[in-house]
């Protein structure tokens, strides 16, 4: 019994670790430039068939394949934020909502005619291969994907804190129009949270490859959690996306277990009304704070 | 509705904008360019130059949405099986008049599913309608059908199809039967079967999950764990390691392809030693063995039709591979089939009427030829529409292929116990 919860934890971080990334760069983007990302999930999707395309032409193990997605996925979010994004961020929400929807629908559907709806999946020598400690035990592709998934959320935290870029974008976030009069380029800022929120989807589609089918509607499996992570972790609050990644994680792999196999999402949307009930700000406190 | 119009039209006047009746209009003339445009881009294609009139077949697939990917291959036999039919005369008692396919993307939604089957029968005369390979879709196409009186024949499995309904029909083997050839498939492996049995939770899997429970006692199987979940997870691990912990030695998995990939998968990172019997769906399927590789090896599961149960449908395989690049999968295989049942149906009834049709459909007996292509090898329809030979066959992957195993008739190789 005791084995059975601990196995349902680790099981439960794991994928935690990578609702993470979604839902991290949900919240920085929301944080920073104020918008709602609903095209997040498709940026994992596209990030999972870079990593698949590499793979399957050049041989790159997708874990690697990181290096790649990573920055086109930032260039990809830079050009967004400059060409679309800017464009509708006003005092009306109503088109940036639209805007980032009709991307959704988009890459969606354009998945759907380039890539089809079969399922991909890459195979890697570590894909099924998994640590076994007494009764436990610990996928490797999954640990490896909960590391670096842990690594990059805590430079993404280094990278607010310690760089000045980084303070800029806290700062924009916490007020825009007093950092805009402390000299800060609010462009500059929303481009590279933008870029940034949409790298770490990609690195959250590289890491998934070695352990989950790609597919064109694979993104919306994880934004839903993303969404509620977010919402959980107090919208904008870095630390509190991630940690109310892990919580969900845990949640849903414990009511998997005890709870039954299709009321995983019951018990993390329990969780998540209940802390609304007391908390309605979610468990965090600020925006972009930690 | 009127009222609350009526009182809307003062309220406007007094405003700066003057009554817009524009608004409403250029609504429903976008609505209206898009029913048109969508009518051209699925409608029948006008004939040219055959004496007799084309007999519309209406086919009902998902080709987009999450189950587009057995829908295009459905989409692919169903072709091809016109095709066939046509290369061999059409259909003889009404001037070899050639069979006409009308499909229709159902989108992998039910309420589309809805929609798109009335318009289908409203918009085209169509004398039958097969379609839509996932149940949960073929109960909602089977309605629409029922009240328009156009016979349906489909290779969905639910049970919930053959009630009450005149104008369904299911040429082969229905989920309860599937159950009762998975726990004899069980006793093969182990002599003392501790069955798991995990299902996604719509109509494809509480079905074949409530045959399997209520056979499991008469047949001496023992289920050691019950469980429904929701497609589309983003772990199986939690589900995985409940099934561990229930002690069991055979894993039932009632599951669409990309649930069973993430299971069978994860069984084997657990390292569990456990025989999977993955049942129909998505198991079944060229892309399966594609995406698990080797890992599928000695996996067990059921299917309604398989591509080596006779010569004819060794036949159809090959034509079908040579065409899309895989194996006939069964609902592909089985729609060949179906095709050929419909055709056997027009020639009697010597009419295109869908009544006509539906009373030939009801007296059909055959047992050689394309119409009969399916385990067991006969095929007559009982009053509830059903197979009354209708059989399903137990099947293996064996070195990247899916051999037929079960039962001793149709089997090609034998059972590899792993």
């Amino acid at each position: 019994m005791f084995e059975t919860i601990v196995q349902a934890v680790i099981n439960g971080l794991l994928i935690g670790g990578i609702y993470a990334l979604v839902s991290i760069g949900v919240t920085l983007i929301f944080g920073v430039v104020k918008i709602v990302n609903f095209a997040q999930g498709e940026f994992v999707m596209l990030g999972m068939y870079i990593s698949f395309y590499l793979a399957t032409r050049f041989g790159l193990d997708p874990i690697l394949s990181l290096v790649v997605t990573m920055p086109a996925l930032f260039v990809v979010g830079v050009v967004i934020q400059h060409l679309l994004i800017r464009r509708v961020l006003g005092p009306n929400d109503m088109p940036q909502i639209f805007l980032t929807f009709a991307l959704s629908l988009l890459l969606l559907n354009l998945a759907l005619m380039l890539f089809t709806a079969n399922y991909r999946t890459v195979h890697t020598s570590y894909s099924d291969t998994a640590f076994h400690l007494g009764g436990l035990y610990i996928p490797v592709a999954k640990l490896i994907a909960f590391i670096l998934a842990m690594g990059l959320s805590g430079a993404l935290w280094l990278f607010l804190h310690t760089t000045d870029l980084g303070r800029a974008m806290r700062a924009a976030s916490q007020n825009r129009d007093v950092a805009m009069l402390m000299g800060i380029n609010p462009n500059r800022v929303f481009a590279v949270a933008f870029g940034a929120a949409l790298a770490l989807a990609g690195a959250a589609g590289s890491l998934l490859m070695p352990f989950y089918s790609a597919y064109p509607f694979v993104g919306q499996t994880f934004v839903l959690m993303a969404f509620v992570a977010v919402v959980l972790g107090t919208l904008g609050n870095v630390l509190g996306a991630l940690v109310a990644s892990l919580m969900m994680g845990v949640a849903e792999s414990l009511g998997i277990q005890f709870v039954g196999a299709d009321s995983g999402l019951i018990v993390v949307f329990a969780m998540l009304l209940l802390t609304l009930a007391f908390k309605p700000n979610g468990l965090g406190r600020g925006r972009l704070r930690s | 509705m009127t009222k609350d119009r009526q009182d809307s039209i003062p309220r406007k006047t007094c405003g700066t904008r003057p009554i817009g009746s524009e608004r409403p209009s250029r609504r429903r003339f976008i609505l209206n360019g898009g029913a048109a445009i969508a009518a051209g881009a699925f409608g029948a294609v006008p004939l040219r130059g055959w004496a007799a009139d084309p007999i519309n077949i209406g086919a009902l697939y998902p080709t987009t949405g999450s189950m587009a990917q057995i829908g295009v291959g459905c989409v692919a036999a169903a072709k091809l099986a016109v095709d066939m039919v046509n290369e061999a005369g059409g259909i003889k008692s009404l001037g070899g008049a050639k069979l006409n396919l009308i499909i229709s993307d159902v989108q992998s939604d039910t309420t589309v599913t809805r929609t798109e089957t009335d318009r289908l029968i409203t918009g085209n005369k169509l004398s039958a309608v097969h379609g839509c390979y996932a149940s949960a879709l073929t109960l909602i196409a089977s309605e629409v059908c029922e009240r328009a009186k156009v016979p349906i024949i489909t290779g969905s499995s639910s049970d919930q199809l053959n009630k009450g309904r005149r104008f369904t029909f299911t040429p082969f083997a229905r989920a309860s039967q599937f159950a009762k050839t998975q726990l004899q498939m069980a006793k093969l492996v182990s002599e003392q079967p501790k069955v798991a049995v995990i299902f996604e939770n719509t109509a494809f899997g509480t079905s074949t999950s409530n045959g399997l429970k209520e056979q499991a006692a008469g047949e001496g199987v023992e289920i050691v764990m019950f469980e429904p979940y929701s497609a589309g997870f983003t772990d199986a691990s939690p589900l995985i390691n409940k099934v561990k912990a229930s002690g069991a030695n055979t894993l039932f998995s009632i599951s669409y392809l990309n649930d069973l990939i993430l299971i069978v998968r994860t069984v084997r990172q657990v390292g569990l030693n456990i025989a999977i019997n993955g049942g129909s769906g998505g198991f079944v399927m060229p892309d399966f063995y594609k995406n698990v590789g080797e890992a599928a090896e000695g996996l067990q599961g059921v299917a309604h039709w398989n591509h080596d149960v006779s010569e004819d449908a060794q036949k159809v395989n090959a034509e079908f591979k040579k065409r899309t690049g895989e194996f006939a999968f069964e609902y592909a295989g089985g729609l060949v089939a179906q095709t050929f049942m419909l055709a056997d149906a027009l020639e009697r009834a010597a009419s295109a009427d869908p009544q006509k049709v539906r009373e030939a459909l009801s007296t059909l007996d055959v047992s050689s030829g394309y119409a009969a292509m399916a385990p067991g090898g006969k095929v007559k329809f009982g009053p509830d529409g059903k197979n009354i030979y209708g059989r399903p066959v137990g099947v293996q992957w064996q070195k990247a292929d899916l051999v037929s195993v079960f039962p001793k008739d149709d089997a090609r190789a034998p059972l590899l116990k792993i």
